[in-house]
């Protein structure tokens, strides 16, 4: 194993996913190489470093996003819902507009004047 | 279209997740538009989403700008949400989406606020506090090498094209499994891995350009 062929292994090395016989490869190689060793020991730094940049919310965040729901949605978003389907049944609306207009095709179809003849 | 197919393929290989009753049951509160379940979210997965967006991006104010539009997003359209992936991993997954299309309009905008944090490079001013690096810091020498160090790493990150940048932020400072990276960004372990090394590499010689 070279130089190139140990350091593109040192992030299966350092998460610990590198299979058993590569792991022994990598370690015989840092074991002669000191310039892999001083590489891996900043590369480990680098890693062990990303790992303390979290970054808490600030403590405003929760009020300031329920502002901004509540400013967007007009106050809606958290009222009561309907409590029959816990939303505007836009289904149902749809099924009882469409009977209806049934029911209207129907009533003008048989309500047509009867004994009224076209014009001769 | 091709991420689509991407997180289809990914699901598939990785088989169907099943949602654990307490993620159900806050998931039916939330779509029940309850108040508590609002502030249990936020309270459970703020830090999370605000950290990653806040690495993403390297500008607080712009950082919270976002957050709030994940959480807004993620409350408009929860009721799609059919518990197929975890739901931080959704919700992560919003995240990391609205972080890049904020960069790219930022980065249409350079003078805007597209640049790194001015907080990462000036000392804590009152009511807000400087982000440095946690953990315990000793005394005013350390907290300013803590700082130096942050606003070093901020730079390489920000070096960083987006792609990479996600995987070293859910990676290293969010700490996700592989799998977990793979249900946020579609792609396959081979290739998040590949891509984390080549960015680890970047980050590592931009800080030692520094530090040797």
């Amino acid at each position: 194993m070279d130089h190139g062929q140990a350091q593109s292994a040192f992030s299966d090395f350092v998460d610990g996913t590198l299979p058993e016989r590569e792991r022994l490869e990598v370690e015989q190689h840092l074991a002669a190489c000191i310039q892999c060793r001083t590489e891996l020991t900043s590369f480990r730094r680098t890693v062990g470093s990303l790992g303390k940049l979290k970054q808490a919310a600030p403590p405003s965040f929760l009020p300031d996003i329920k502002q901004q729901i509540y400013r967007r949605s007009h106050g809606r978003f958290f009222a009561p819902r309907w409590k029959l389907f816990g939303r505007i049944p836009f289904e149902w609306i749809s099924l009882a507009t469409i009977i209806a207009m049934l029911v209207y095709y129907l009533a003008v179809l048989h309500g047509t004047p009867s004994g009224v003849h076209p014009a001769p | 279209m091709e991420a689509t197919l991407r997180f289809a393929r990914a699901r598939r290989e990785r088989g169907p997740y099943t949602m654990s009753l307490a993620e159900r049951l806050l998931i039916a509160r939330l779509k029940e538009r309850d108040g508590q379940a609002f502030d249990e979210i936020v309270q459970l997965y703020g830090d999370k989403v605000f950290s990653l967006v806040y690495r993403m991006l390297g500008n607080r104010h712009e950082a919270e700008d976002v957050a709030q539009e994940v959480f807004i997003t993620v409350f408009k359209t929860v009721d799609g949400f059919r518990g197929e992936a975890k739901f931080s991993t959704w919700l992560l997954r919003i995240a990391a989406n609205q972080s890049k299309n904020r960069i790219k309009y930022l980065s249409r905008r350079p003078t805007d606020g597209g640049e790194i944090d001015d907080a990462l490079q000036a000392p804590a001013t009152a009511g807000t506090p400087a982000p440095v690096l946690q953990g315990h810091i000793d005394g005013p020498d350390v907290l300013m090498e803590a700082a130096e160090l942050e606003a070093l790493m901020q730079r390489a990150i920000a070096a960083l094209d987006e792609e990479h940048r996600l995987l070293v932020i859910l990676r290293d400072v969010e700490e996700l499994s592989y799998q977990e990276i793979g249900e946020i960004t579609g792609l396959p372990e081979g290739t998040i891995k590949s891509r984390l090394h080549r960015a680890r590499m970047a980050i590592k010689e931009e800080l030692d350009k520094h530090t040797r």
